[in-house]
């Protein structure tokens, strides 16, 4: 190209002269959280919000993904899941490699699978493909924490303690596999295959008979029904859901409203412990 | 083909009304307009929507080098509207593109000197360095003086090197005033009617290759190493196996893969308020994105020069938390891309003024893509 942008030329000069006085400590005038802003070697650590949901819970008005999932924002940014859960852990299902035949011989990426859960009622699962392996983890690590769902645990029979079980039958599908997930009494144990075990207990739910059908063989696809079927748990419609909804101010118009910082908190109804349909 | 350009934040302004040189690149305050034969119009200041005044969001120096002429004062002024219901609006948001279209060098010195408007009567004191080396030197010895103060010193300093780098050579005897107003604070524009952001200075960075973004990525810590991964793949037995794979694009419940790609060049430099390529190709966070349209005086169709980036609003509301005359919570984009016309034509006569260098204020086009 002939031309060419001197954005980068007109500036260079200025802006390291600029630059490096910014670390003078000059600006410390205003208060010191802006004071460490450039300059960071940190930068993994400090997480600088890119959508409006980020900037929200950045600044601590959204305290649980409850209310995220109240209003079915749709989350763009794992950190906010990091924020917003406490220990929640993430493992590896499988490491496969995955080939494409070029020209010059078979291409090998690898696709790996992560599940992340808190065992206590929200999971996630993540699928990456990249051209090495750690990478795909990384990946697949983010992209499950982009996708947690909360996940409706329910009674068998007597109203006991804490649920334990999935509250009704439900069945999730994915390519030819279907997984069909019935509530047992305590004391049961999670009866499934080794692969969808995992996925249910890292979600919290600690009886459940299953019964799968379809080329199972194909995990991918049976891991994926599974997270699947947990998604609808919370999209049945039970009598406890009979009642009708209050509803609530989302969280954009709730801290976008100038007026509503100053005013009394009667605008703002009690939060509702009941999320909404799935997505 | 161009490579990108990184704007990333360097430091606050001490008073978000002082005034900067049109060299500056910065975000937020008010816009510093060179010396203009005509000066600004009222209209192209003030919103569609709503009639109220635009505020300036951010201010790039972009001066351009072509093979048949280069263009060194080059300025691109980026004005938005913070009423409530403008700033979701994309027509709320305004471009400008303010050139000088010929190389006259000592015609710069006169339009100092000639009448100014209002305003400007400030900058003429600071775009007039009685010459580089004495400046940094004479601001010790006027300490005493009324019109700096021992804070102001600093100031002058950064003050004096940005006027160094101007490369154009002054005359120092035509203007030779009291030394003490060449390297003089930073003035404020009384302007007290123009809304005005948090106004922090840019400095550039180039976009470097992919090495950073695998740092960036790692989320410290999983608890998932390598040596796991071999036992656990071990573990094959009872027939089952993870046959029948295929390449998956990547995917999330609430991000498709064009977003993913867009938050993955985010987080290799976390921190970059706009993204500069001219005539490269822009980052879309969406599939569909509208296209440009013409460029109004030559008809051709624009090309993409800069975008701005979210990283930008997040640094304007952390520093609006002290006064609540604005509402930046209005404003939801995810980036707004801007587009100028490729052969950077000037609107008017400027190729018959002769000897004198003309100076042309162009409005170009922005698409602004909404965070929903």
């Amino acid at each position: 190209m002939a031309e060419r942008g001197g954005f980068g030329r007109g500036f260079g000069g200025r802006g390291d002269g600029e630059g490096g006085r910014g670390g003078r400590g000059r600006g410390g005038g205003r208060g010191d959280r802006r004071g460490g802003r450039r300059g960071n070697k940190s930068e993994e650590e400090k997480w600088v919000p890119v959508t409006k949901l980020g900037r929200l819970v950045k600044s601590g008005n959204i305290t649980s993904l409850e209310q995220i999932y109240l209003h079915s924002l749709p989350v763009k940014e794992h950190q906010i899941v990091d924020a917003l859960t406490k220990d929640l852990k993430d493992e590896v299902m499988k490491i496969t490699p995955v080939q494409k035949q070029t020209r010059a011989g078979q291409r090998t990426r690898f696709k790996a699978f992560v599940v992340v859960g808190d065992g206590n009622g929200h999971v996630g699962l993540g699928v990456k493909c990249a051209k090495e392996v750690a990478t795909a983890i990384r990946g697949a690590i983010i992209l499950a924490k982009l996708s947690v769902i909360p996940v409706r645990r329910g009674y068998w029979g007597n109203k006991i303690g804490l649920p334990h079980t999935v509250p009704c039958k439900v069945t999730g599908k994915c390519g030819s596999v279907t997984v069909r997930m019935v509530p047992a009494p305590r004391g049961a144990g999670i009866v499934a295959a080794r692969v969808p075990k995992k996925v249910l207990q890292f979600a919290g739910i600690e009886d459940v008979f299953t019964s799968s059908r379809g080329s199972t063989k194909i995990l991918g696809n049976f891991v994926k029904a599974t997270f699947d079927c947990l998604m609808k748990t919370y999209g049945f419609l039970t009598p406890d859901f009979w009642m009708e909804t209050r509803f609530s101010n989302s969280p954009y118009q709730q801290y976008t409203d100038l007026l509503s910082k100053q005013a009394t908190k009667a605008i703002l109804p009690p939060t509702e412990e009941i999320p909404p349909v799935e997505v | 083909m161009g490579e990108v350009i990184l704007g990333m934040p360097g430091q606050w302004a001490h008073d978000y009304r002082e005034k900067a040189d049109h060299y500056t690149s910065k975000i937020g305050g008010l816009p510093d307009w060179p010396d203009l034969d005509i000066p600004v119009s009222g209209k192209l200041l003030l919103c569609d929507l709503c009639g109220g005044k635009l505020c300036l969001m951010a201010q790039i120096y972009a001066p351009l080098s072509m093979a048949e002429r280069s263009i060194d004062e080059r300025v691109i002024y980026v004005l938005g509207c913070m009423k409530k219901d403008c700033g979701s609006n994309p027509q709320s948001w305004r471009v400008l593109r303010l050139q000088r279209c010929k190389q006259d060098i000592e015609s710069k010195d006169e339009p100092l000197k000639a009448e100014q408007p209002e305003e400007e009567s400030t900058s003429v004191a600071e775009d007039k360095p009685t010459s580089q080396s004495s400046s940094v030197k004479v601001c010790d010895d006027e300490d005493s003086d009324s019109d700096i103060d021992l804070d102001d010193l600093a100031q002058a300093l950064e003050q004096a090197a940005t006027l160094a780098s101007n490369s154009k050579k002054q005359d120092g005897t035509k203007h030779t005033r009291k030394i003490v107003e060449g390297p003089v604070a930073k003035k404020l524009i009384y302007d007290l009617t123009t809304p005005v952001l948090p106004c922090f200075y840019i400095y550039s960075q180039r976009n470097s290759s992919e090495g950073r973004m695998d740092k960036a990525n790692f989320v410290g810590g999983s608890s998932i190493s390598l040596k796991e991964i071999e036992k656990s793949s071990g573990n094959e037995s009872e027939g089952e196996s993870w046959e029948g794979e295929a390449y998956e694009y990547d995917k999330a419940l609430g991000a498709d893969r064009t977003y993913l790609k867009f938050k993955k060049q985010l987080d290799a430099y976390p921190e970059q308020c706009f993204r500069y390529s001219y005539g490269g190709n822009a980052l879309f966070p969406v599939a569909n994105v509208p296209k440009p349209g013409a460029c109004k005086i030559c008809g051709s169709a624009r090309r993409f020069e800069l975008q701005l980036m979210p990283p930008l609003l997040y640094f304007l509301q952390e520093a609006s938390d002290d006064s609540s005359n604005f509402s930046i919570d209005g404003w939801t984009w995810l980036t707004i891309i801007i587009f100028t016309c490729p052969k950077n034509c000037c609107s008017g006569t400027c190729d018959e003024k002769s000897g004198n260098s003309c100076r042309c204020i162009v409005e170009e086009e922005a698409i602004v893509i909404q965070d929903d």
